[in-house]
Formats: structure tokens, C-alpha cells, sequence
């Protein structure tokens, strides 16, 4: 379970960077300015994200099964990587739970 | 009371294989995506110095494919109609208007035309030569179509380089995309004048190829949670 917690802490950190930078930075120099130097330097940033999410899934998952938690909570958790700031307030919520 | 569980479980699970199947689906419209984007930006960068005909790059009413989008391509025909293409951005970024003419294809049956931005609108009266030129022999880049207006849509102007603006205003079949000419030869000689280089075409789909790939991995790993969960909240319940 420490592990399953640990590992589910870095992605859930992790990936509420990346979104961070996703809602804050990339989306609004891809939709708001027109200037292909910005975008091509934030360009790593949904790609770092899609990747991170999909490595936060397993973890979330693998978490979940471990906690025995019920189907809502597990696709709350899920979804949490999703949106900025919901990530972390999981990671804090598990690590005062379960550590 | 047993008939009513069964169709019961057999809704619920018609259900999660439904929702699958759609995660499945957009796990697949973002792999497609993500083959147009690697195609098109592979296509943006070939240079392919063979010069095709119309008919091998592309054909009346068929969107242009992108693996052929910057290929050098010879057609024939002649001018039927003259539009002003205002506020066009060249390959350094200059935006100036341009000239474009709605060129009917030689030979084509039933008659088919496209769209070719000669050069600049300023020089269209350049001299006697290009004013009057008709019929020529041309060579010149493919282009995919202009999606984003640049102007109003008025008689002589064009919004944007697209076949789709100028239905209706030639009794023709007209191919997807455009040509922007490097060369018009007439009965007596080539024309001189300034030729515009188109500016790289940017991909329709917005993103970049491994960024689609990561969103295949997710839809397809949440379809793969989603059959899971049913026998996960099984394990639960028991």
C-alpha cells in the first residue's frame, strides 16, 4: 500500500504541474496570440501532459484496487488529473488517509 | 424477479461495452489525426523536384490529399475569371494581395477548373502581356485550401483561397486547393512578373503527432479500465 501511495503522490503532483501549465500557459498562447515562436515553445507541454495523465491513470488505478475504494470515488480520482489543482487536493486527501 | 436481474446485467452490460466502444472510437479518431499531422508535416518538408500533371496530384471534387500539398505540378487551360485574394501572407511572413484566377483545365471532361494565384494584384496590369494572357501553360505548387476569411466575399474578391467561395460562379467542376504559379508560358513567351511563395501550410489538425499519440493511449487505456470496472466492483461488493 506505501508504495502504491508513493507512486500515486508523484503522479498526482506531476500531473497537476503539467496541467497547470496546460490550462495556463499552453492553451492560452495556442488560442489567444498568434505568434509561432511562443507556440512552438510550449509545444512540449500537452505532449509531456497526455503521457503524464496516462502514467497518472495506472497509478490512480492501481491506488484505487489497493484502497478497495468504491466505483465514484475511483473515477473522481481518475478525473482529478484532468483538471488543475484537483490533483493535488487528492494527493493531500490520500497522503491524510493513508500514510 | 430473476428474468428482470438478468436483463438487468444484460442492459448494464450492453452498456459498458457501449461506452468502450466509443472510448475505442475516439482512442481511433486520434490516431487518424495524428496521421494527418505526421503526413502533412512530412509533406511540408519534402522537396520533390518532379513536376506532375494536374490529374496525378488531384481531381475534381475530391479533397486535395496533403502528401501532395507543395508538389510541382504543369497544367494548361485558361483564365475565365480574375479575383482579387486580399491580405495573403507570403512565406516571410509579407501580407500583400494577391492575384488569383479561376484557370478551366484543358481537355478536362466535363470541365473541371482550379483556383491559381498568379502573382501580385498590383501587377496585374503590369503590362499588355499579362493583362491579356488567356491561355497559358502553367507551373506552379499545390496548396491545400484556405480555411480562415481574410475578407468579405464581394464581386472580383475572394475571403480566402478556396474552391468553396466560387461555387456557383463558373459552370464547373472545381478541384480542392490551389496553385500558386512560378511560371505562365502564353502562345508567345513566358510572363515576367513577381511571383508570391505560398507560406507553409499549417496543419488543420491542431497538435503535434506524439501529443495525438499520448490521447490514443489514454482513450484506449480508459476503454480497458472501463471493461475492467464491473468485475473490479464485484471483487468490492463480495
Amino acid at each position: 500500500m506505501t508504495g502504491a501511495v508513493k507512486r500515486f503522490r508523484v503522479m498526482a503532483i506531476t500531473a497537476g504541474v503539467m496541467s497547470l501549465l496546460l490550462w495556463f500557459v499552453d492553451l492560452p498562447v495556442a488560442y489567444l496570440f498568434n505568434n509561432e515562436d511562443w507556440k512552438s515553445k510550449v509545444a512540449w507541454i500537452p505532449f509531456v501532459h497526455g503521457w503524464v495523465y496516462a502514467v497518472y491513470l495506472l497509478t490512480a488505478l492501481q491506488f484505487s484496487v489497493k484502497a478497495r475504494w468504491e466505483l465514484r470515488r475511483v473515477i473522481w480520482l481518475a478525473l482529478a488529473g484532468t483538471l488543475p489543482i484537483a490533483s493535488f487536493i487528492a494527493e493531500r486527501k490520500i497522503v491524510k488517509n493513508y500514510s | 424477479m430473476k428474468t428482470r436481474s438478468i436483463i438487468k446485467k444484460f442492459l448494464q452490460a450492453l452498456g459498458v461495452i457501449a461506452l468502450a466502444l466509443v472510448l475505442v472510437g475516439l482512442g481511433n479518431w486520434q490516431l487518424d489525426r495524428a496521421a494527418v499531422v505526421k503526413e502533412l508535416n512530412a509533406a511540408a518538408k519534402v522537396i520533390d523536384p518532379k513536376v506532375y500533371s494536374l490529374s496525378e496530384l488531384a481531381a475534381p471534387t475530391v479533397a486535395l490529399d496533403s502528401r501532395n500539398v507543395n508538389k510541382k505540378v504543369a497544367v494548361n487551360g485558361f483564365y475565365i475569371a480574375n479575383f482579387k485574394a486580399p491580405l495573403q501572407s507570403d512565406k516571410d511572413g509579407k501580407v500583400t494581395d494577391w492575384e488569383a484566377a479561376l484557370l478551366q483545365v484543358d481537355g478536362s471532361d466535363p470541365s473541371a477548373g482550379i483556383l491559381v494565384v498568379r502573382g501580385l494584384w498590383a501587377d496585374r496590369l503590369l503590362n499588355m502581356d499579362i493583362t491579356m494572357s488567356t491561355k497559358v501553360d502553367l507551373v506552379g505548387t499545390m496548396q491545400p485550401h484556405q480555411n480562415d476569411d481574410r475578407a468579405e466575399n464581394v464581386p472580383g474578391v475572394i475571403s480566402r483561397l478556396d474552391s468553396s467561395v466560387i461555387v456557383g460562379q463558373a459552370d464547373l467542376q472545381l478541384y480542392d486547393g490551389f496553385i500558386v504559379a512560378q511560371s505562365e508560358i502564353t502562345r508567345s513567351s513566358e510572363l515576367i512578373r513577381t511571383r508570391v511563395v505560398a507560406k507553409a501550410p499549417v496543419s488543420r489538425v491542431a497538435g503535434y503527432y506524439w501529443q495525438h499519440i499520448s490521447y490514443v493511449a489514454i482513450w484506449w487505456l480508459i476503454a480497458a479500465i472501463v471493461l475492467y470496472l464491473p468485475f473490479y466492483r464485484r471483487s468490492i461488493a463480495s
